[in-house]
């Protein structure tokens, strides 16, 4: 395996007329070809703008950290992402290297272009085909994602199709570029759980097939524990630990980590009670200082939690949580 | 049972007529088709589905807030009988009173215009159940109180709350009323992992405290194995099997169940890809297929199924199910 | 890297609280106040409106035939003054003109300054009568003593052109508001019925609403500037004008109240309170109104520029108001010549109020739209 991507020190701040909003602070991490990586989190954990970060999408009033390095590694050399600065610099990364799929596919097909002819554009602006060969190709995408009678979907427009059949449409359309990294911002949040878990199934599918990276977006730990190889739980635009999916599940290391298990519902024992994390998610207005989680930690050490932001630190051998109950005396103020 | 049911339907069905053309018969949606549930005082009854089951429809309908178009509705509380399809206006007025909804988005469920006392105490005033303002607001106070809001939050607007507390506002304005069955929907599923089993235990409470009825709608199985005493699963406006909630997480007999029970994503991460796939998606309730209307996705279809409608059937204590196969392939 | 809270804990809070405690239209307030530009328009526009309202009272003299100045026809503005050859003053002044026909002047009028003669300022002076608000008055808020001053110089009857300005805001203001008026019942009812309502109801009205929409403005306007007796008083055509408008201009609106109507009865918290056995009135008291009036406002303010603009464009083309009247369009018909182009360029100066008001009026109803707006919030 080869290494696609590395994020360090990813800081991203948003201007609003409220004032600056952190929504993601000093994330780091890495990608290995090949590799899921399940990015966990609740609403506001910035989650799909760390995602996002990695194609420069975000809207103009974001202002990035200053340590902020994110590489790509190509197959002719690294490229720095933060470096690019025009759309047309833009278009290596964007749907070159790294495709996006969406939680509503109906947002991302234009309403009066068949779903083909947005295929083949994309093709057409990404690769060196002819229109003939897009078209094959397009076919044969449709075809491979499961998408019955291929050629006549291709003139067909997204309103036509179910939303299975959409959310198969718009993996088919990312994957035609053969990009390096995937990035799916809860693919399959809106769908029924019968065609989540045939959408899983399909994306596990093309993993092996194709051999790219994915950055699995979602809330649902299910479904983290059924595609990803690593998992990375963020809290408040702070990454609070990562591992790989056995450990992260199993032997979850921050307090948060535990307590989103403790609530989450599961069908091995319904007789257990559910445990709230207790209090709310604060506003992004009013982060808490210190680490993110103290004002609803259950394992509170004292008040080194709510003045010092934990350092990253090694729990196991892959696995790694910010927290002050694994810190030495380390720490920022 | 031994008790009375709080609620009972009778062959209910609900169809929306469709905004077709000028030309020709309208074409009907049949959202809700022959639906028989009974649901005793003080359960916590759980309604299953996927997106177009019928399952708010059918939840309105308990409400009178969908049209009945054929069968009945019938409501008993041990004060007064009602049967929904013909009630007059007071009585109408009076089974508000004694019936009310929580909804799915804690944002749209909430004027933004009113400060949540006001939206509490709406209820109150249009059922005219208080006699001063000051009554009111001790009402107010005291539900609010219940369902853990701060008072002094009262003053506040909603754009002040996050998800959490909004959905406990939404509770509270149901509960103002004091009435004895609720219909919840979807009621946690617009809120984050760590809030829903807040807002979940905050329900069981209730419940348990003032002696509720709820019917409690959602489309995830494992929140309703964890919540509900009964389950009933849709599909296509119909029923496909009912039975109490570990019956059917431990041995479920409709091959919809089993194949909605075992889509569950798996917390394991070794326990991939075992599930049992179905295959297509749910038709369309404009055009659904004859016979079984599971026929279309169920892998154990026979020509029977595709011709003759499968009717609910008992399949042990409190437990039926509506397949033509049931006993062939509980016993393979 | 830890964010510090510096500020008082308790002033945090109140303001918090104020906050969460805002309603919607502190709220709408409170984003309004943070646009720049709408908030110059918002003090621009009070300023004319309020100018306009007591135009009679701050402008020197009456706008029309019987308060020109006759000796001092198509006249230049005559700027007050502190200092000349002669010495300053602190009183400003003008100089006296003094018109002659003569052998020296090939028997033609011609107008010279006395640049010997001052003519001062003064304050609240006794002039033209006036009437405003049903009473009668005579003090206006500056003038000459004797002579005439001209802030914007005289039109080609010797009309005032800075007291025509203003009586002409007013004039057009006034036009805007009974058309906007009208138009606005008339889209609130119908509006309201057809989307309160829905279904066939709906179905009709929107036909109709079509059907006059698809009414080609300028060959109507032929029309009935030709049916207008020319009998009728300028304050009948006036009306006339303002009711024309009203019912050309209320399809827009009426459809913007019907869509919103429709949005917002299926809104959630309208079920909540049709569940609990509202009534339609109640419905309507507690939800829906109080949800329009926002949008009513913004709606408004955006509507009344394109009142003032069909009013001048009318005005303007000779099928509104004619000369005597005082609105926006007859001062700008009057700088089409290419006379006033090459000789008298002060009779622009009214064309310059006429845009800054439709700007002011422009910039407001946008600040308002994007601050009534609750997908404006900036929240990522």
């Amino acid at each position: 395996m080869s290494r696609l991507i590395d994020v360090e020190n990813l800081t991203l701040q948003f201007d609003t007329d409220e004032g600056r909003i952190t929504a993601v602070d000093d994330v780091s991490f890495s990608l290995e070809a090949g590799e899921v990586m399940g990015l966990v989190g609740e609403s506001g954990s910035g989650k799909s703008v760390t995602a996002k970060s990695l194609m420069k999408l975000n809207p103009r009033n974001a202002i990035y950290g200053e340590d902020t390095k994110i590489t790509l590694h190509l197959d002719d050399g690294p490229v720095d992402v933060m470096s690019l600065q025009n759309d047309r610099e833009m278009k290596v990364v964007r749907g070159g290297a790294i495709s996006l799929i969406f939680q509503e596919p109906m947002a991302s097909f234009a309403p009066a272009i068949s779903i083909g002819d947005q295929m083949v554009e994309q093709l057409l602006i990404h690769t060196d085909f002819s229109k003939a060969r897009a078209k094959e190709v397009s076919v044969e995408m449709l075809d491979r994602v499961g998408i019955s009678d291929p050629s006549a979907r291709f003139g067909q427009y997204a309103f036509e199709l179910s939303g299975g059949m959409r959310q198969r449409a718009m993996i088919a359309m990312a994957l035609s570029t053969k990009p390096k990294l995937l990035i799916a911002d809860e693919p399959t949040t809106a769908l029924d759980v019968t065609i989540q878990a045939q959408v899983i199934d399909l994306m596990k599918d093309l993993v092996t097939e194709f051999g790219m990276g994915i950055i699995f977006i979602t809330h649902d730990l299910g479904v983290i524990a059924q595609t990803a190889d690593k998992v990375a739980v963020m809290y408040l635009g702070r990454l609070v630990e990562q591992g790989t999916v056995r450990d992260v599940i199993r032997r979850p290391a921050h307090p948060y980590t535990r307590g989103l298990l403790a609530a989450l519902p599961t069908l091995d024992d319904i007789d257990a009670p559910l445990t709230p994390i207790p209090g709310d998610i604060p506003s992004p207005l009013e982060r808490p200082s210190g680490c993110v989680y103290h004002t609803r930690c259950q394992e509170f050490i004292g008040a080194r939690c709510a003045t010092h932001v934990p350092a990253f630190s090694q729990v196991d051998t892959d696995h790694a949580a910010g927290c002050h109950l694994y810190g030495s005396a380390g720490g920022t103020e | 049972m031994s008790q009375k049911p709080l609620i009972t339907t009778k062959d209910l069905s609900v169809h929306y007529p469709l905004r077709g053309g000028l030309i020709g018969p309208t074409p009907f949606v049949r959202a809700v088709e022959n639906v028989n549930i009974e649901i005793a005082p003080g359960s916590f009854y759980g309604l299953v589905g996927e997106s177009g089951s019928g399952k708010t429809t059918l939840g309105r309908a308990m409400l009178r807030a969908a049209p009945i178009s054929q069968g009945e509705v019938l409501f008993e509380d041990g004060e007064v009988e009602y049967s929904l399809k013909n009630l007059g206006k007071k009585e109408l007025k009076d089974y508000r009173k004694r019936a009310q909804l929580i909804f799915q988005d804690p944002y749209a469920a909430l004027s933004p215009r009113m400060t949540v006392r006001d939206i509490i105490a709406e209820p109150l005033e249009v059922m005219g159940m208080t006699k001063s303002r000051a009554e009111t607001d001790e009402r107010v106070r005291e539900i609010a109180a219940k369902c853990r809001l701060n008072v002094e939050h009262l003053r506040r607007f909603p754009h002040a709350f996050s998800g959490g507390q909004r959905q406990r506002i939404s509770i509270a304005r149901a509960l103002v009323s004091g009435p004895k069955f609720i219909v919840a929907d979807e009621s946690v599923a617009a809120l984050d992992v760590s809030i829903q089993a807040d807002v979940l235990n905050l329900l069981k409470a209730i419940q348990e405290e003032m002696g509720l009825t709820f019917l409690f709608i959602s489309h995830d199985l494992s929140v309703v194995a964890h919540v509900c005493d009964h389950v009933a699963v849709m599909y296509l406006g119909r029923l496909v099997e009912t039975a109490p909630t570990r019956t059917l997480f431990s041995g479920p007999r409709h091959p919809y169940t089993k194949a909605l029970l075992s889509a569950i994503p798996s917390l394991d991460p070794d326990d991939r890809g075992k599930a049992q796939k179905l295959e297509g998606e749910i038709p369309s309730p404009t055009n659904p297929p004859p016979g079984c209307k599971f026929q279309t996705r169920c892998p154990f279809a026979v020509d029977r199924c595709r011709v003759e409608e499968p009717l609910l059937e008992s399949a042990g204590t409190e437990h039926n199910l509506a397949c033509h196969r049931w006993k062939e392939l509980a016993s393979s | 890297m830890t964010e510090t809270n510096i500020y008082d804990a308790s002033v945090d809070q109140n303001a918090k609280d104020a906050y969460f405690t805002a309603s919607q239209g502190q709220l709408i307030w409170t984003r309004f106040k943070k646009q720049k530009a709408a908030m110059v328009g918002a003090w621009v526009l009070v300023i004319l409106v309020l100018s306009g309202i007591f135009a009679p009272f701050h402008t020197p003299y009456d706008p029309t035939i019987s308060g020109r100045d006759k000796d001092y026809l198509n006249g230049a503005p005559t700027i007050p003054q502190f200092c000349d050859d002669n010495g300053c003053s602190a009183r400003p002044f003008v100089y006296a003109l003094e018109r002659e026909r003569s052998i020296k002047t090939n028997f033609r009028w011609v107008t010279t300054k006395n640049t010997e003669k001052r003519l001062y300022v003064h304050f609240f002076v006794e002039g033209d009568p006036y009437k405003m608000f049903g009473l009668n008055f005579s003090t206006h808020l500056f003038g000459l003593d004797a002579g005439y001053l001209h802030l914007f110089g005289t039109d080609s009857t010797g009309k005032d052109i800075y007291s025509r300005t203003f009586h002409a805001i007013n004039t057009s203001l006034a036009v805007g508001t009974i058309g906007v008026f009208i138009a606005f019942v008339l889209a609130l009812i119908i509006g309201g019925i057809s989307g309160f309502y829905g279904g066939w109801v709906d179905s009709s009205i929107q036909m109709v609403t079509d059907a006059v929409r698809t009414i080609p403005a300028i060959p109507l306007f032929m029309a009935l500037a030709a049916f207008i007796p020319d009998t009728w008083s300028s304050e009948e055509r006036f009306f006339f004008i303002s009711i024309i408008l009203g019912f050309i201009g209320w399809p827009t609106l009426a459809r913007r109240v019907r869509t919103h109507l429709l949005t917002e009865r299926n809104q959630e918290y309208v079920l909540a309170a049709k569940l609990c056995g509202a009534s339609p009135a109640h419905v309507i008291r507690k939800h829906l109104l109080p949800s329009f009036t926002s949008y009513i406002i913004v709606d408004l303010v955006i509507s009344f520029p394109y009142m003032v603009l069909s009013e001048t464009a009318l005005s303007f083309i000779g099928l509104g108001l004619k000369d005597p009247v005082n609105s926006l369009g007859v001062m700008l018909q009057n700088v089409t010549s290419a006379d006033v182009l090459l000789n008298y360029q002060w009779y622009f100066i009214p064309v310059i109020f006429f845009i800054v008001l439709v700007m002011a009026f422009v910039f407001v109803g946008d600040g308002l739209r994007d601050a009534a707006d609750p997908y404006g919030d900036t929240k990522k």
